[in-house]
């Protein structure tokens, strides 16, 4: 289960404020706090590990020059996931055929196992459990595949929701669109989602 | 099932929490009701949790190592890059401040340099006659009488030097001035000497008589082609020469109680002579009388009484006895 983003602002402030004023035992904590929801969120947004390593870097970089910049206005949790994101998506646009060409390449080598836990998968009327959902790779790998199917704001949507586990507001403030976008974006992203899986299974 | 947007929206609302608790129990018997819509339901519940099941991949081990390496290339970047531009700055600012500090130095030394010529002694050097003009007063003029070498003068005295004056009208200016002097009552105190070229009048007397002469002198002043007037000073051959000269400025330096300070007004005079020079339009003062253009203060001078053979109509004044002593001599010099 993702961690609440009410459990990681503990803290948050303090270490805020000791950073802006030069600790850097603070940043550093602040840096091991958010280092892996940071870079699995860019993960599963970019589709690729050494990308997702490098924007992970770059944010944290960012959010070290701009310490002193960040006012508080929302929180340090949202400020941090919005450099992520805006880095991330920045990034997918300007790498976007690369990113297609990558993903065609990976479809090819999924094998008809995969295809055929994939059907079951989705003519299952049953409501599946995560957990075991998490204990079939070949599924994980495809669901992964599907995800980078959808257009890249869907995506983000979709991650913040359903991996970091922010809720609608959250999702807001980090891509500083309206609540009700959030909402119907979302709903298009599992939409879609639903159609490239079961497109996939064909 | 074909899907609903709005439905959609509904059911994702739903399953994420994000409904208000009225909405929830509505969905939940719309759901009850409609197998179809249970169905979509279960379909987008189950995206969500494939989502929701992808497993967390770790974030590299040395990722805080490579956040300060990746800060560490910056600043060198930045401290490579930052001289060059501070440097260049640092070097426009050193350039407009050498620029400010030299303007400065400029205008102090042109102040300087006013301030010295009105203060300090007048060097023939940097004597400010123009260049052009001849014959210079302080040159020895040809057949020169005895009586002209300007004379040492001793201070506490009054005013001391000559007046050069060049006319066309030799024999009136002569006659005029002879009548003057005798008016005034300073016949006993001056020597007249008549040569080809010239008159030379040497006077002594006490400052209110050579004061009511140059009041004279003033009426006839439109006769004289040009005025110098070289004053005096304590030291030997270093004269202060005003040239062009007018007849406000000489009763100025006349009346001064002593030498000193007729030297301090004449140097005065002959500064800012210079500066109505070089101003637009500064040749005004060229001309041997323009009260206009004179910058000082000047005295109220008595209109001069004409020569007049009507001795009830003349009041020759008392000879002046007593009092600051000045000693002027007046050459008159033919142009024609």
């Amino acid at each position: 289960m993702p961690l609440s983003a009410a459990s990681i602002n503990i803290d948050d402030s303090v270490l805020v404020q000791r950073s802006q004023r030069g600790d850097l035992e603070a940043m550093e904590r602040l840096i091991l706090k958010y280092q892996g929801r940071i870079f699995n969120v860019i993960l599963k947004i970019s589709g690729n590990s050494d990308d997702a390593a490098e924007l992970t870097q770059e944010t944290f970089v960012k959010v070290i020059e701009s310490i002193d910049k960040f006012k508080g206005r929302s929180s340090f949790y949202t400020w941090v996931f919005r450099i992520a994101v805006n880095l991330t998506l920045n990034y997918c646009q300007r790498n976007a055929k690369m990113a297609t060409r990558s993903l065609d390449a990976e479809e090819d080598e999924s094998d008809s196992q995969a295809r055929q836990g994939l059907k079951d998968f989705l003519s299952d009327e049953s409501a599946a459990d995560p957990a075991v959902l998490a204990q079939r790779r070949e599924l994980c790998d495809l669901a992964k595949q599907a995800l980078l199917k959808l257009e890249e704001p869907q995506r983000a949507v979709m991650v913040l929701r359903d991996i970091e586990g922010m809720n609608y507001a959250e999702i807001a403030d980090v891509l500083n669109i309206e609540l009700g976008t959030v909402r119907s974006r979302l709903s298009r992203a599992r939409s879609h989602l639903r159609e490239v899986l079961e497109a996939m299974q064909k | 099932m074909k899907a609903n947007p709005q439905i959609d929206e509904l059911l994702c609302s739903f399953i994420d929490g994000e409904l208000p608790l009225r909405q929830q129990t509505e969905v939940q018997r719309l759901v009850a009701r409609d197998a179809e819509v249970a169905r979509r339901l279960r379909q987008l519940q189950n995206c969500k949790n494939l989502v929701n099941a992808l497993p967390a991949e770790p974030a590299p081990i040395d990722m805080l190592e490579q956040v300060k390496r990746s800060l560490e290339r910056r600043t060198l970047l930045d401290s490579h890059a930052a001289p060059t531009v501070s440097r260049a700055g640092a070097r426009h600012l050193k350039i407009r401040r050498f620029l400010a500090a030299a303007a400065m130095i400029a205008l102090m030394g042109g102040l300087g340099a006013v301030v010295y010529q009105i203060v300090a002694p007048v060097s023939p050097a940097v004597s400010v006659r123009p260049v052009a003009d001849a014959p210079r007063p302080i040159q020895v003029i040809p057949n020169a009488p005895s009586v002209a070498p300007a004379p040492v003068v001793v201070a506490g005295q009054g005013f001391s030097g000559r007046l050069e004056l060049r006319t066309a009208s030799l024999t009136q200016a002569d006659a005029f001035i002879k009548a003057a002097i005798e008016d005034n009552g300073l016949k006993g105190f001056a020597e007249t000497q008549t040569l080809a070229d010239r008159r030379v009048y040497r006077i002594e007397c006490s400052r209110e008589g050579l004061d009511r002469l140059v009041a004279d002198l003033g009426t006839i002043w439109t006769n004289f082609d040009s005025a110098t007037l070289v004053v005096d000073t304590d030291r030997f051959a270093d004269p202060v020469v005003i040239e062009p000269v007018t007849v406000r400025q000489i009763a100025q330096i006349v009346k001064q109680d002593s030498t000193e300070a007729s030297v301090q007004v004449a140097r005065g005079v002959v500064v800012l002579n210079s500066f109505a020079q070089a101003m637009p339009g500064g040749d005004i003062l060229s001309t041997p009388e323009n009260n206009t253009t004179m910058m000082i203060a000047t005295p109220e001078i008595p209109r001069p009484r004409l020569a007049s053979n009507d001795p009830a109509t003349k009041a020759i004044p008392a000879p002046p006895q007593g009092g600051v002593q000045t000693t002027m001599t007046i050459v008159l010099l033919n142009t024609q």
